[in-house]
């Protein structure tokens, strides 16, 4: 911790300036460094539009919750559908404990689904993913990952989009509640390094 | 210098430099406090955009008999925060190992507050004694090391740390008590 006597020269300072100095220095020291803006917010959005804007993040919102709806009632049928098609096969129903809803521009949206931890430790996930540009290329893919801070930490699974909505299950074994989010990132082909975010929590 | 208050009134006028000024105080104050709040730069960054269309929309119902502006511009960045957080995606619960060496809620809104008035008032001082300060209080660097990084003597560092040590307890003022 930074000491104020090697930060200021105090032999002139009056009593009372000294204390009102001090008193600051212990507040920087408590407060902590301010964030760096991002360029984004470097300026702000201009007000007449601002007002707007706002519309479209209600609209997402209530989009978004629409369409965890939709996905339910799709993901209950496709279930239905599973499980009378499978009904001698229990150990393949999927049966989500929590939805995590994804969301990203242009009205992509996911929604993941969770299942009870099995004995050894593994989380079942059936990712539900809409909206997401089909990969041209044979060899791009998108990537799930857990972030912390918004930053990914682990990659929980990787999968290619074949049509407006697909699913796919996946499976990690992580501490869930170590990371505090969940994004999706585009990955092009032949670069394995942390693609473009494309939906998030 | 304008108050916030009189900034907050010009901006319920329809006043557009008055809220480019509220923003230029306040977008890293609103910042640093949705990135503690969410923990998640993306989210942080739509709780900066929602608390600005907030404070557009609704400057009119600030009061200034009622108290300062920076106050309830906390509050209204605060709503915007935590409507922000509730639409949080919910991951699923599993009962912690050991229990959580966290501040508790009132601690972390008093630092919240003590943040939040510092990093505003930083944003009033000239860019040079911005940069000492921060050089000198979160770089790691030394005083000499500062000097040597910014090609001054050591005496000047000092001075101009001084300086804006003074220059922030003008603007804190009654955080000082």
């Amino acid at each position: 911790m930074k000491d104020f006597d090697e930060l200021v020269d105090t032999g002139d300072l009056e009593p009372e300036e000294e204390l009102r100095l001090r008193r600051v220095h212990d507040l920087l020291l408590a407060a902590g460094p301010p964030p760096e803006l991002p360029a984004e917010l470097s300026t702000p959005a201009d007000p007449d539009r601002a007002q707007p804007e706002t519309v479209p993040i209600l609209f997402r919102r209530r989009r978004a919750a629409g369409a965890v709806v939709l996905l339910a009632a799709a993901l209950a049928a496709f279930a239905g559908g599973y499980a009378f098609g499978h009904s001698n096969s229990s150990s393949d129903a999927f049966v989500a404990r929590r939805d995590v809803p994804m969301h990203g521009a242009a009205g992509r949206f996911a929604v993941i689904h969770i299942a009870k931890k099995d004995a050894v430790g593994n989380w079942p996930m059936l990712i539900e993913v809409s909206g997401l540009q089909q990969q041209a290329n044979p060899r791009a893919y998108y990537e799930l990952w857990l972030t912390r801070n918004g930053k990914p930490v682990v990659p929980c699974g990787s999968f290619r989009v074949h049509a407006k909505t697909t699913r796919v299950r996946l499976s990690v074994p992580y501490t869930l509640r170590r990371y505090n989010g969940w994004i999706v990132t585009k990955q092009p082909p032949n670069d394995e390094s942390v693609g473009p975010v494309v939906l998030r929590t | 210098m304008t108050s916030d208050g009189e900034l907050i009134q010009r901006a319920a006028g329809g006043d557009r430099s008055a809220f480019e000024q509220l923003y230029q105080r306040y977008a890293r104050p609103v910042f640093g406090l949705a990135l503690r709040r969410l923990g998640d730069r993306g989210r942080a960054e739509d709780a900066v955009q929602e608390t600005f269309a907030s404070i557009w929309r609704s400057a009119g119902s600030y009061r200034p008999d009622r108290g300062p502006g920076a106050p309830w511009l906390y509050a209204v960045a605060r709503n915007a925060i935590v409507d922000r957080a509730r639409s949080r995606a919910d991951l699923p619960a599993e009962i912690p190992d050991s229990a959580d060496a966290e501040p508790g809620p009132s601690d972390q809104a008093e630092q919240s507050w003590v943040s939040w008035r510092v990093h505003r008032a930083l944003e009033e001082l000239p860019e040079r004694e911005r940069e000492v300060i921060a050089l000198a209080y979160w770089s790691g660097l030394s005083q000499s090391e500062v000097a040597d990084f910014l090609g001054i003597p050591l005496g000047t560092v000092k001075t101009r740390t001084r300086a804006a040590l003074a220059h922030l307890a003008d603007v804190l003022g009654e955080e000082l008590g």
